[in-house]
């Protein structure tokens, strides 16, 4: 199914094109933050706290400094002080943000806190000096419970009494108590989700260079122009003097939209040593100290009456935000009261959000930051639907929203429009087969097998029209042999953000694929753009082509016109070529057209500028754009060894018309496999002493294709309000997944009178259930 | 995640490597296929000055049957062992448990004489060593040994090796008769360390009693270890008159099992349990030759 074109025919958007940047990251010859050198280069490598909490009574690097090879060793009385303002341009200068200081300064509040940079020839020997480095810690107890943090007397930050970095209160629970004492049923149960990571294969990196008053930075970022920005404010060196360049990045999820402390050390330091600089993170460093996220926990209250209609939702919701997270996690927590009634028809709702501290990593974002509603609600639907007596699709039909229903507001004021929840809720079902399925379970277990079916629907806000993410440019450039060049900020981290590009710019232009190319992640050539987060790259980017390419279609017909002398409304674009309409041989390539253009100004029409080259900028044009989506999985419980087994996954979507199914297909793909992850064995653990316990992949146990079934898709396309009617798909995948495998695991154990109300569901975990249920009923 | 600083030798001969053991000390170690040794040196969790890289010794691989024995060559890749016709027929136990090892790539390089060296609990072939009283050939500057794989594994990540000894091969009886051999193991994903696994060997008496059974567990304790109270309540018993759940539990029964983040040491009980029932059952009934 192709969507409406941006500007002129389609003829790519809505098919499979291959993507354009496959070639080279297939044949291994991708550029990465690790891949870049520079003559004498230097290396960074950081001295981490061994203790979750302690005081720094001393660092002498007097016998690190004697090694050969080392440079420089900093701490934060060498770095912290350097600081001319930091502050990220999503959140402004404004919000009451929490600390983050580039180096431990005095206290140590997490294992892997960075307390020195060492800085030498080579990496290895940067890690032997590390070894060298000796801390004189003053061990203290930590605080590494965020759900009791509240009463301890131990704080992680003095400034926040009682462990709490914010709280945003929503009207008070007490206005629900009306409905819930007149209600037939009213559901209360705690749901919590573990502490996971996001990780990207490739980690955090950045080299920095500074040469000349000038600043180039070659950084692993999805927003390569806030490294930019963020650097420019750090070190108070003017904006245009600071160059980003970001070639391929292997993966993001959130953990690489602003530059974090690590990074701000490169940053203060590379003006401080002889060279260029360069700090790859390796993989015990990112699972230690690159952030954490999905640690949090909510008090859910659901009111039904008694044919099961929901009456009232609301949410007390607390979160792990570690010591240092990044950035401001406050405000973002929001998210998940607002969105906690889901796509379903309730009258009345509220929530908290509570952000609390702990001496553990910082969190940070991660693919659907607020994704905790979905799992929240969607679990509590299964057990209210079963402490009901009704069947778990069928509390969901009764309730869910329709297309023709929309514009909706939900009852915490979320302005749902131009979406689909019933139409791909029943989409999804018809592709299992739920009714067959039911009557395999039944079978199933006659024999002593456990199968089970679990359902999890949402609705997602992409593409937030919010001041930082709510405009992308775009430069398009017909060069003076017809190729064309579409620069654009990028940010892709695997998010095929150049061939949404090529294919837009294509269609546009009505030029072949294969004419087009793009330039993204380089600040000094590139528009500013926030990069990839928040869902909005493919409907921002439809945006910013449209926009430009009009300007160049105008002219491309124009000069098209004056040489095949027709009138403009008689010419088309196709082909890389114009051509008037009707006769195929009075035709002129884009070639054609760029001779006259760049060589000969003065054969152009009048008032036709000289050259192809136009830039311009696309503001959102509503707050949100509306995506949802139901996620149905099966499974298959062995209950002896507690082990699942996926049997069937299946996503029906709705992100309006598709620029590319593969790669809607794509990250939906890569979003539910993060989720299968996050529901069955991934788990960022630390130990009562604040020890993580899953700093590598043995105990940090990622899913692999062995584990994830083949995933089936389905489709549902509602334009939203927008060119083209594209919608975001970047986070929905991970949203989703949790509380569909969680719930298919619930509904095999029914069996057993098992209610799951916490993740991961590890085989250890399932026969602790099945075992605390007391066996089959 | 980069190694300290450390040599590299690469000797041409078993002799020679255990010569550059004796004369480099209790800085040197022998690597082999690197599949455990490597992370641990990138991790810093092992230090050592010097590295004995035994991968160019062909003397050391290959596999050879004689006298009722199967020989495996220390530096035998795990892969090659799980494709050898000589081990298949007539060492199936160890066939067997080669597939549970990581994955292919790991297989590719890893040796049977470095996964035994190492001596992981939850590896697979220490307990098939174990299973089948497997010799472990050694080679010191004081000449060569033979040690019983029962006196073998001494601890956690501990053996019976000195530190200039090298494992040159693996000698495992070829067992004959009425035979049935089953490896079972649990993990979460496929080709990670087993939560509980377990080695079943039995041989049948032409009456259909058990002659003889070995019962190897791994995952279940601070090495691989026999189930020997459990293998000596089945000898001689009618296979019909044994209940193979019950045979698991009492395998299980007293072991040192251990905890960790994959799973409690109840919950590995009663999955290893579950295993050695399962493999019992296997074994039993390909002896029966059903």
């Amino acid at each position: 199914m192709s969507g409406p074109a941006v500007g002129g025919a389609a003829r790519y958007a809505g098919t499979r094109v291959h993507r354009v940047e496959d070639t080279r990251l297939l044949t291994g010859t991708g550029t990465f933050a690790d891949d870049v050198t520079r003559a004498g280069l230097l290396h960074a490598f950081f001295v981490r706290s061994p203790h979750a909490r302690a005081a720094i009574l001393s660092v002498d690097a007097t016998e690190a400094l004697a090694l050969p090879g080392v440079i420089a060793v900093f701490t934060a009385a060498d770095l912290n002080g350097d600081i001319r303002e930091q502050w990220y341009t999503i959140d402004g200068p404004d919000i009451p943000d929490t600390p983050r200081p580039p180096l431990a300064d005095g206290m140590v509040r997490y294992v892997g806190d960075p307390v020195a940079l060492v800085v030498a020839e080579d990496r290895y020997i940067a890690e032997d000096a590390a070894e060298l480095v000796m801390v004189d810690y003053d061990p203290l107890d930590p605080v590494v419970d965020y759900a009791t943090a509240r009463e301890s007397e131990v704080l992680v930050h003095d400034a926040y009494p009682g462990n709490v970095a914010g709280e945003i209160p929503g009207a008070p629970f007490e206005t629900l108590d009306e409905v819930c004492d007149g209600a037939a049923h009213v559901l209360t149960e705690t749901i919590r989700e573990q502490g996971q990571a996001a990780v990207p294969m490739e980690g955090r990196g950045l080299t920095a260079e500074w040469s000349g008053g000038e600043l180039t930075l070659w950084s692993a970022s999805q927003a390569p122009h806030e490294v930019r920005l963020f650097a420019s404010r750090l070190l108070g060196v003017p904006e245009h003097k600071v160059r980003t360049i970001t070639r391929d990045v292997g993966g993001g999820f959130g953990q690489k939209v602003v530059p974090q402390r690590e990074e701000m050390c490169v940053l203060l330091a590379v003006r401080k040593v002889p060279g260029p600089l360069k700090w790859t993170e390796d993989r015990q460093e990112n699972l230690l100290s690159a952030g954490q996220a999905r640690h949090e926990h909510g008090d859910v209250r659901m009111a039904f009456a008694d044919d099961g209609t929901m009456l009232a939702t609301s949410i007390d919701h607390t979160d792990d935000v570690g010591s240092y997270p990044t950035p401001w996690p406050v405000g973002p927590g929001i998210a998940v009261g607002m969105m906690f009634p889901g796509p379903y028809r309730v009258a009345a709702g509220t929530f908290k959000h509570t952000s609390m501290f702990s001496n553990t990593v910082g969190r940070t974002a991660y693919r659907g930051p607020w994704a905790f509603e979905t799992l929240a609600r969607e679990l509590c639907l299964d057990i209210a639907a079963r402490r009901m007596g009704i069947d778990p699709a069928e509390l969901r039909r009764r309730n869910i929203l329709r297309r023709d229903e929309m514009p909706y507001s939900n009852p915490v004021g979320m302005p749902y429009d131009h979406m689909s929840p019933n139409e791909t809720f029943e989409q999804a079902l018809s592709i299992l087969g739920y009714e067959e399925f039911r009557k395999e379970q039944a079978a199933a277990r006659a024999e002593g097998r456990y199968l089970g079916v679990g359902i999890s629907t949402y609705v997602e806000p992409t593409a937030s029209a919010m001041p930082y993410y709510g405009s992308e440019g775009a430069t398009i450039r017909v060069e003076p042999s017809g190729k064309i060049n579409v620069y654009m900020a990028g940010g892709s981290t695997g998010n095929s953000l150049e061939t949404t590009a090529v294919m837009l710019t294509a269609d546009a232009l009505g030029a072949r694929i294969e004419d087009v190319s793009t330039i993204q992640g380089d600040t000094a050539v590139t528009p500013f753009g926030p990069g990839t987060g928040g869902s909005r790259s493919g409907p921002m980017i439809a945006g910013a082509v449209g926009e430009t390419a009009s300007i160049l279609r105008e002219r491309l017909l124009a000069i098209a016109a004056g040489k095949l002398e027709a009138d403009v409304a008689d010419v088309e674009l196709s082909e890389s070529s114009a051509s008037v309409k009707g006769d195929p041989d009075a035709s002129v390539t884009f070639a054609e057209i760029a001779n006259l253009a760049y060589f000969q100004p003065a054969a152009l029409p009048p008032g036709v500028p000289a050259g192809l080259e136009a830039s311009a900028r696309y503001a959102a044009q509503a707050m949100m754009l509306w995506a949802n989506a139901t996620h149905v999985c099966t499974c298959e419980v062995d209950t002896v060894t507690g082990a699942v087994k996926l049997l069937r996954y299946i996503v029906s979507e709705d992100c309006g018309p598709m620029i590319n199914p593969n790669l809607v297909e794509g990250q939906i793909a890569g979003g539910v496999v993060q989720g299968i992850g996050g529901a069955l064995m991934e788990h960022l653990a630390y130990d009562e002493d604040g020890n993580p316990v899953s700093t590598t992949f043995m105990d940090y146990m990622l899913p692999t294709s062995t584990e994830v079934p083949v995933i089936e898709y389905g489709h549902v396309e509602t334009p939203g309000p927008n060119p083209g009617g594209y919608k975001g798909v970047g986070e929905g995948g991970a949203i989703g997944a949790p509380a569909a495998v969680a719930n298919a695991v619930a509904d095999a154990l029914s069996p057993f009178g098992v209610t799951v109300t916490q993740l991961p569901l590890t085989p250890d975990a399932i026969v602790g259930l099945i075992s605390s249920a007391g066996g089959a009923s | 995640m980069k190694p300290t600083a450390f040599d590299y030798h690469a000797p041409a001969s078993p002799e020679e490597a255990v010569s550059l053991l004796g004369s480099l000390g209790d800085g040197a170690k022998i690597i082999a296929g690197g599949q455990s040794l490597t992370p641990m040196l990138a991790l810093r969790l092992a230090v050592f000055e010097h590295l004995v890289d035994i991968r160019r010794i062909e003397s050391l691989r290959g596999v050879s049957r004689s006298n009722g024995t199967v020989r495996v060559g220390a530096g035998t890749t795990e892969a090659a062992v799980g494709r050898s016709d000589v081990v298949a027929a007539d060492v199936p136990l160890l066939a067997r448990a080669t597939p549970f090892i990581g994955h292919l790539a790991i297989r590719n390089r890893g040796t049977i004489g470095g996964c035994v060296a190492h001596a992981d609990a939850a590896a697979e072939y220490p307990a098939v060593a174990l299973a089948l009283d497997a010799t472990i050939e050694t080679l010191s500057p004081r000449g060569t040994r033979s040690i019983p794989a029962a006196e073998f594994f001494t601890g956690i990540w501990s053996t019976a090796l000195e530190p200039d000894e090298l494992i040159t091969a693996l000698e495992f009886g070829v067992w004959s008769g009425r035979t049935g051999f089953a490896v079972e193991e649990f993990a979460v994903r496929s080709g990670d360390f087993a939560i509980a696994g377990a080695t079943v060997a039995v041989e049948l008496s032409s009456s259909g009693s058990v002659d003889r059974c070995a019962i190897g567990l791994f995952g279940l304790g601070p090495t691989a270890v026999r189930a020997t109270a459990a293998e000596e309540s089945a000898a001689g018993t009618a296979v019909p008159d044994l209940n193979p759940d019950e045979i698991g539990q009492a395998a299980l029964a007293g072991q040192d099992v251990p905890s960790d983040s994959h799973g409690s040491a109840a919950y590995r009980t009663r999955v290893g349990a579950a295993m050695v029932a399962t493999a019992w059952r296997r074994a039993v009934k390909e002896a029966s030759g059903e």
